[in-house]
């Protein structure tokens, strides 16, 4: 085979494998709050906020605490560096991303998976009769 | 008829010409007889105009907000300025489609007449034509003129005669006495898209969109042709121009995405951007390798595969940003369009896919070899270095931004990669291109002598080692983030040496050189900004000045702008210079969004986010609400709602009209000790009136109780509830203080280098396009003299 044939296939094959290891180490898990504390792993948990529980937000330190149940049904008190998220108040379900520490799950991003309230319902069409 | 009834007869009338024309100057392909030619155009300018015909009146009934309409209602409201009115054509889903399809066609109309120049007409219209066909078949599906009694007809159909006071009704079918009532304002526009980007940014976008599909076009029309090498020389100036359109498109949604959405950077890895980004870093890939093959005859199947890939992944990116694959793991929420949308998206993919590597595997035995000639010391071997990376880097982009479609597949959950996979990825790559885009330019085609080469090499390493030790003084950085500023150093000086070189022989030839060096100021600019940025949480006390960054800082309070925005006033000095800064945040019913302010200076920009917004505190107050036998726990007791105290003579008072009284009786249970507390709201002609009552703890601390509201349920009248306030004792240990503002300000060194960068890259793009033009014009004509 030609030289470079082969330097050629050893940089495609090098890359794929930078590639294949960068996706699986940033790829955070989706897991439950249990086996998110159990591993102590980064963890992204899926959930719903706890409207009757308090949220508070700490100025000083930009934090933002609120509680979240799982999809297990195990609520476990969040505080997310940072203020509170967009359209978290709408949010049908959200995902926070991080790690536990200390009984509670300390978020760095928290995603928020949102009803379209820019998308069709009859009930807002009835609304806006 | 109904005005959107026409429109959507004259969709589907389009569609129907599209495709006839696709098959007429088909026609003419294969038995190389002109009879179909007139069909064939004829059929094509029937589908533009009847697009356009639909278009207007899509706008037409936009602007005049006939809600009747599911999609008008669904995006826009009377309360909207003229331009963002008109930008909601484009706001969802099927307008955008319709604008797609729109600029699709009429870029065909200068396409045809250039096509025909160039004896390219019937094999690259026949494929045009079915790419419009298919973009108008979604349209058809997704119907933009559906009537909003259509998407709810159980809510919204009435029979019978109309009731009196009824005046926003439709009658349906007047014999059988069926109407509709429909919206006489519609949901409004999303906040976050309540600004100008909104009018160019899109339009723009599509446009590049649009110009991809002329490329690949022309691929298929080589390989029905036969015809190998020609084909390039005639695409290279849509090529380009695609490049150009898209990456503006992009730069400006990241400039959106600075300047007002706040996401503290321009560029996120958010899926929206990146699924733009990998069809342009594909057409930048083919623009070098095409560049090749003009030269030496080299990279024939790479040439064909890069334009085909660029405009499959113009389609891959509609539909990963379109179907609804990506679900919640990307911040961008789409809303689920339903299967049909998903299923013809996937469809029109698969058809294009097929019909390029079909007839390319068939053609693939009988196209030229080109033995490779050149040495490693060449343009050619840089140029190839340069594509192949360029493709790596659309590679990783794309396997990024499908991970949720991948881990769904491998682990059957979704989840997106992080931001850091993309700039480990992206980052070696970087340097590779930035490197190759200035050592490429020095090499000459076919071998360099060493001895040339190290001469021309001089000035461009000394400037670009000066430049990034400069760099270094801001802060020492990772080694690949040097060695990244180091190469695109390099490329800036050695294309400004080369361009003086070319700008001095022929001006035309220079665009080229311009393009690397606006890259490569863009790069720098990156670096800059992103990488030496100083950030700073700062919380702002009402008229009390705070220093961070370097900058003093003084909230002066908010004001309400237009539409539930209110805006927060801050001075900010910084020596002699006194500037102001506005960011805003929108407060609707369901959320909050956040609008940051910069201000620029030459060197940097100082950017101001908003966090949050705290009131002044002082005592605090807690609200409850309760239903009647519900105990929740306050400070150190427990409150129940014992129930309603509302007599037969209050409620005979109530009914007769005159003043009436409500007690609502509470339980206080502290410890053991239960004490009995009364709250009264008495109602008066001018509403009602609450009267506060103290309750003194058992530690001598006092609490406030109120009543807010009743919420009577008048179905259940157990279910009825009450919300109080308690107003807590005055602690002196708590902080006490004014309204507050906290915000993250930041400091971007250089980030003007990013918009020089960007406006230099397009200035080079179109001069490409004038030259690569003017070549293919002189071919023309000399091909029609033959």
């Amino acid at each position: 085979m030609n030289v470079k044939v082969v330097v050629g296939l050893v940089v495609v094959v090098l890359g794929i494998a930078i590639g294949a290891v960068n996706f699986l180490e940033s790829n955070v898990e989706y897991m439950d709050f249990a086996t998110a504390e159990r591993s102590n792993k980064r963890a992204q948990v899926k959930g719903v906020w706890v409207r009757e529980q308090p949220t508070s937000f700490d100025a000083e330190q930009v934090k933002f605490t609120f509680y979240m149940k799982d999809d297990s049904d195990r609520t476990v008190k969040v505080v997310l560096e940072g203020a509170k998220p967009n359209n978290f108040e709408i949010a049908e379900s959200i995902v926070a991303k991080g790690r536990f520490v200390d009984g509670e799950f300390h978020a760095t991003e928290i995603l928020t998976k949102c009803p379209s309230k820019y998308d069709g319902d009859a009930e807002a069409v009835k609304k806006s009769l | 008829m109904l005005l959107g009834q026409i429109g959507a007869l004259i969709v589907k009338l389009a569609f129907l010409a599209a495709l006839a024309a696709a098959f007429c100057y088909y026609q003419v392909h294969r038995t190389g007889t002109t009879r179909w030619l007139t069909f064939g155009r004829g059929g094509y300018h029937l589908a533009t105009l009847s697009l356009m015909t639909a278009s207007a009146i899509f706008l037409y009934l936009i602007l005049t907000h006939q809600f009747q309409y599911t999609y008008i209602w669904n995006y826009s409201s009377t309360d909207l300025p003229l331009s963002l009115l008109i930008s909601t054509f484009y706001a969802g889903q099927e307008g955008s489609f319709m604008l797609w399809a729109l600029f699709t066609s009429l870029i065909g109309v200068f396409l045809m007449q250039y096509a025909s120049e160039n004896d390219y007409e019937p094999h690259v219209m026949s494929i045009y034509s079915l790419i419009l066909g298919f973009l108008l078949l979604m349209l058809v599906v997704k119907n933009p003129f559906a009537f909003i009694w259509e998407a709810f007809p159980n809510d919204l159909i009435r029979t019978g005669p109309v009731p009196a006071g009824v005046t926003n009704y439709f009658v349906l079918d007047a014999a059988k006495s069926v109407w509709a009532r429909y919206p006489v304002e519609g949901k409004g526009l999303n906040p976050l898209l309540q600004n100008y980007w909104m009018v160019i940014h899109p339009p723009i976008l599509f446009i590049g969109f649009s110009a991809m599909a002329v490329p690949y076009a022309h691929a298929i029309a080589g390989l029905m042709k036969r015809d190998y090498n020609s084909w390039i020389r005639v695409a290279t100036p849509w090529l380009v121009f695609g490049a150009m359109v898209l990456g503006t498109g992009i730069i400006l949604g990241g400039y959106w995405a600075y300047e007002t959405l706040g996401w503290g950077g321009f560029w996120g890895w958010d899926p929206v951007e990146n699924s733009s980004l990998v069809p342009w870093l594909l057409s930048v890939a083919s623009i070098h390798t095409t560049l090749t093959q003009r030269k030496s005859g080299a990279f024939v199947k790479t040439n064909f595969v890069l334009s085909i890939l660029t405009f499959l992944t113009v389609l891959y990116s509609t539909f990963l940003t379109r179907s609804g694959v990506l679900g919640d793991t990307s911040v961008h929420s789409f809303v689920d369009p339903g299967m049909w949308v998903y299923w013809l998206l996937l469809a029109c993919i698969a058809l294009f896919g097929t019909i390029a590597f079909g007839l390319l595997f068939f053609r693939i035995r009988e196209m030229p070899k080109v033995p490779v000639e050149h040495s490693f010391v060449s343009r050619e071997f840089a140029l190839f270095l340069g594509a192949f990376a360029l493709s790596f880097m659309a590679l990783f982009v794309a396997i990024g931004t499908s991970s949720p479609i991948i881990t769904t597949i491998l682990k059957g959950k979704a989840s997106a990669v992080e931001i850091m996979y993309y700039v480990r990825t992206n980052l070696p790559l970087g340097i590779a291109v930035t490197l190759l885009s200035g050592l490429g330019q020095l090499l000459w085609w076919r071998h360099s002598k060493a001895g040339s080469l190290l001469k021309s090499l001089m000035w461009p390493t000394i400037l670009s080692v000066i430049l990034t030790g400069l760099i270094l003084l801001m802060g020492w950085e990772e080694i690949e983030i040097l060695l990244f500023a180091f190469c695109s150093a390099f490329s800036l000086f050695a294309n400004i040496q080369v361009g003086y070189g070319i700008y001095r022989g022929n001006p035309k030839f220079v665009g080229g050189s311009i393009a690397h060096i606006g890259i490569a100021v863009m790069c720098l600019g990156f670096i800059t900004s992103e990488r030496y940025d100083d950030k700073a949480t700062v919380t702002l006390e009402k008229n009390k000045p705070v220093t961070a960054l370097g900058y003093t800082m003084t909230y002066t309070g908010y004001r309400p702008l237009e539409r539930d925005r209110f805006a927060f006033d801050i001075e900010v000095v910084r020596g002699d210079v006194k500037k102001k800064v506005a960011p805003s945040m929108h407060f609707s019913e369901q959320s909050t969004l956040r609008h940051p302010d910069l201000i620029n200076f030459l060197s940097k920009d100082f950017y101001v986010s908003p966090v949050s917004v705290e009131q002044a505190a002082g005592p605090k107050e807690e609200t409850l609400t309760l239903q009647k036998g519900e105990e929740r726990p306050v400070g150190g007791f427990n409150v129940k709602f014992r129930e309603f105290d509302f007599n037969a003579f209050e409620r005979g008072a109530m009914l007769e009209g005159r003043n009436f009284v409500i007690n609502v009786n509470l339980d206080i249970l502290e410890g053991k000790k239960k004490s009995a507390l009364t709250l009264t709201m008495t109602n008066s002609g001018e509403g009602p009136v609450f009267t506060p009552v103290s309750y003194t703890a058992a530690n001598g601390s006092v609490y406030e109780f109120n009543l807010v509201r009743i919420l009577p349920d008048r179905e259940d009248r157990s279910k009825s509830r009450v919300e109080l306030s308690i107003k807590m004792p005055n602690d002196p240990t708590a902080p006490q203080r004014d309204e507050t503002l906290v915000v993250e300000a930041s400091i971007k060194p250089m980030i003007n280098l990013v918009w020089v960068g960007t406006v230099t890259l397009i200035v080079g793009f179109a001069l490409t396009i004038l030259r690569r033009a003017e070549e293919t014009r002189q071919h023309a004509k000399k091909w029609q003299r033959e």
